[in-house]
């Protein structure tokens, strides 16, 4: 089973820790409790704000005993990162960079999955434990400690959900950003698994968009675990034109297939609530959370 | 991207694949024009399926057919989108029509190899009809995805088993070397002797393999009139997309679902959003270029009376990205409409004063903003 739970005692290396956005989201990570514990570059030797750097994964594990991995390089070297880790045996390996070209996302999902490590990405703003730590950048007025589960594939849908449900209150046990590629390492089927058996979190809202298969695959997986938990679901670009890629690679629709109506009609199917716009997501999921605690 | 027919059947030419000889017209002039042998077929180039039930795809025996053709099928709309050319190609008879493609699997992570003996339909179609259609999982790898046709096609008849293999192995080949991510040859025409031609080509390119794809790059570059959204994003760095022509309320926003979001619930709500836009905050870098190209495009829009900023912001600098949006917007004198700012993120503070004193509003609730953008259109 996948297991992406991370805490504040996770060992964490970033992969091209001395560009600029390595620079600024170490920081910020670490400000928010993220256990960074080493950095990777090509300009090994020396630190980052005293975080040693390493050449290579290898001698960053053998140094740190790192678990995980953030990988803030460009999509031409992400596969080679992604190999780098791997073979330094690291088990959580999350990849923000947008633009992996997708031959090679085929490549990594199948090197990570012979591996047994979980691959999350790539084009995500990664994930959090609430209060704990997080991978990437999740915006921290989104993340508080709370029972709702998220899996999202857009980051700015997810902050502006999370935002909200944080403002009234309703915070997040772990919070994954799978990200808006084709070809990705961890797809919303494959977390629910661990979302069933993962105690902290009572219900589960999923952000999805038009395009491929991941919320059909998703609603297929409820019905086959037997998920008992609340499901919610909101599904952008129900009005998006057929045979053009709004931004994200993954949602491009051909004729009905990976379209808002299946979509919705087949996490319906499963039992899954699913908003028609992020006001009656938030005042559902505000619902929800205010029974719960009277229970 | 999904390139249009003509341009796959170039990028299928280039890899020395065969399809009937055609020529590309952009306008109905014939005369002079380079033309393949008749009959024809007149083919609409568009992005979207069921050309042919549109009757957007019609023979022509004469050059007055082909006219009349031409003028029928050139700046006809076909699911919101214009006919802007039309594939010119030798009418090809005495084939048989026959099915292949290769596709993704994400789940997986393999190439789907799918054939069938009888074509020219429907995917779905033939995907309905029990033993039609056969498919395979391999690694993308040339010899994994030869095995995988080798073993499809066996036990059909012979002429298309030799055809299917020979057509098999080489797109097999296109696919991996230029990184496509679906390629589907429906009909593929198969000759007596066994011999074969691509009747219709869809290719999906991979927009982030072009830095390393030369051939396909020079291809697109020669027609980037016919791909706008492709080349906006490789030439300015942002994602964009006019959604309604007729639309009122322009957008400047950040994120691909979240954009996508906003133009469903403003259509939800009645509004008219006239664009799609992934402006990416983070590659601004304190330069106001992208803004003003952004705006420059806005301002096309004959029907836009108001500028939506919305932008939802876990890193970008909420303050500067205000002054670059002014300075930008003063740079762009043709777009005469209010502001309405929906800001949330990091010196939000700092936005807001400065914005306030320029008379552009700012909400952090969206429900408000769209009220703001509402009070303008009425």
């Amino acid at each position: 089973m996948i297991d992406p739970r991370i805490d504040r005692t996770t060992g964490v290396i970033v992969q091209g820790i001395t560009g600029r956005a390595g620079r600024m989201h170490t920081r910020l990570m670490r400000e928010y409790g993220t256990h960074i514990v080493a950095g990777v570059s090509p300009k090994a030797g020396g630190d980052v704000d005293g975080i040693p750097v390493f050449a290579n994964c290898k001698e960053a594990v053998a140094a740190t005993k790192a678990a995980a991995s953030v990988l803030l390089v460009g999509a031409e070297q992400l596969l080679s990162a992604i190999e780098d880790a791997v073979h330094a045996g690291i088990r959580l390996i999350v990849t923000p960079t947008e633009g992996m070209p997708v031959h090679d996302a085929l490549r990594a999902r199948r090197l990570t999955q012979e591996a047994g490590a979980t691959w999350i990405g790539a084009s995500t703003p990664g994930m959090a434990v609430a209060g704990e730590a997080k991978l990437g950048f999740l915006p921290e007025a989104a993340l508080i400690p709370g029972p709702l589960g998220i899996m999202s594939k857009s980051g700015t849908l997810s902050y502006e959900s999370g935002f909200r449900l944080a403002q009234r209150g309703v915070g997040t046990s772990i919070w994954i950003g799978v990200g808006g590629d084709t070809v990705k390492g961890t797809r919303f089927a494959e977390l629910v698994p661990f979302y069933a058996a993962d105690v902290k979190s009572e219900a589960l809202l999923i952000i999805g968009e038009i395009g491929g298969s991941e919320e059909e695959e998703f609603a297929a997986a409820l019905t086959a675990h037997r998920f008992a938990k609340p499901v919610f679901a909101l599904i952008a670009g129900r009005s998006s034109p057929e045979g053009v890629t709004m931004g994200h690679a993954g949602a491009l629709v051909h004729g009905s297939r990976g379209g808002y109506a299946a979509k919705k009609a087949a996490l319906e199917q499963a039992r899954a609530t699913v908003f028609g716009s992020l006001d009656d997501m938030t005042n559902g999921i505000v619902a929800w959370h205010a029974a719960r605690a009277t229970r | 991207m999904f390139l249009l027919e003509h341009d796959a059947k170039s990028l299928l030419a280039l890899h020395g694949a065969p399809a009937p000889e055609g020529a590309l017209l952009e306008n109905a002039q014939i005369a002079g024009a380079q033309l393949p042998p008749a009959p024809w077929v007149v083919k609409a180039q568009i992005a979207a399926g069921g050309r042919g039930k549109a009757g957007l795809i019609r023979t022509a025996k004469t050059r007055d057919d082909l006219q009349s053709h031409l003028g029928a099928i050139l700046g006809a709309t076909h699911k919101g989108m214009a006919v802007r050319a039309c594939r010119i190609e030798s009418q090809v008879t005495n084939v048989e029509e026959t099915y292949l493609s290769f596709t993704l699997d994400p789940v997986s992570a393999s190439v789907r190899v799918m054939l069938a003996a009888r074509g020219g339909v429907e995917i779905e179609a033939l995907a309905a009809t029990p033993g039609a259609l056969k498919s395979a999982l391999a690694a993308p790898e040339p010899a994994a995805l030869n095995a995988a046709v080798d073993e499809l096609t066996r036990g059909l008849a012979p002429h298309i088993a030799r055809a299917l293999n020979d057509a098999g192995h080489q797109l097999a080949r296109v696919f991996l070397t230029a990184e496509l991510s679906l390629l589907e040859i429906n009909p593929l025409f198969v000759r007596p002797d066994g011999t074969w031609l691509a009747g219709d080509a869809k290719i999906v390119t991979d927009d982030d393999a072009m830095f390393r794809q030369p051939k396909l790059r020079a291809l697109l570059d020669s027609r980037a009139s016919a791909y706008p959204e492709a080349h906006r994003k490789e030439r300015f760095g942002c994602d964009y997309v006019v959604v309604d022509p007729e639309g009122e309320i322009g957008l400047l926003t950040t994120g691909a679902g979240l954009s996508m979001m906003l133009i469903d619930e403003l259509r939800a709500l009645g509004l008219k959003p006239y664009n799609f836009l992934d402006v990416r905050t983070g590659g601004l870098r304190g330069d106001p270029a992208r803004l003003v190209n952004v705006l420059n495009w806005i301002a096309e829009g004959p029907r836009v009376r108001v500028l939506f900023v919305n932008i939802f912001a876990g890193i970008t600098d909420l303050g500067e990205f205000s002054r670059l949006l002014l300075e930008a917007f003063a740079q762009v004198p043709k777009l005469k409409v209010p502001i309405v700012a929906r800001l949330v993120g990091t010196n939000l503070e700092a936005a807001r004063e400065f914005l306030a004193a320029r008379n552009v509003p700012v909400s952090t609730d969206l429900e408000e903003a769209i009220a703001h953008v509402r009070r303008h259109l009425a």
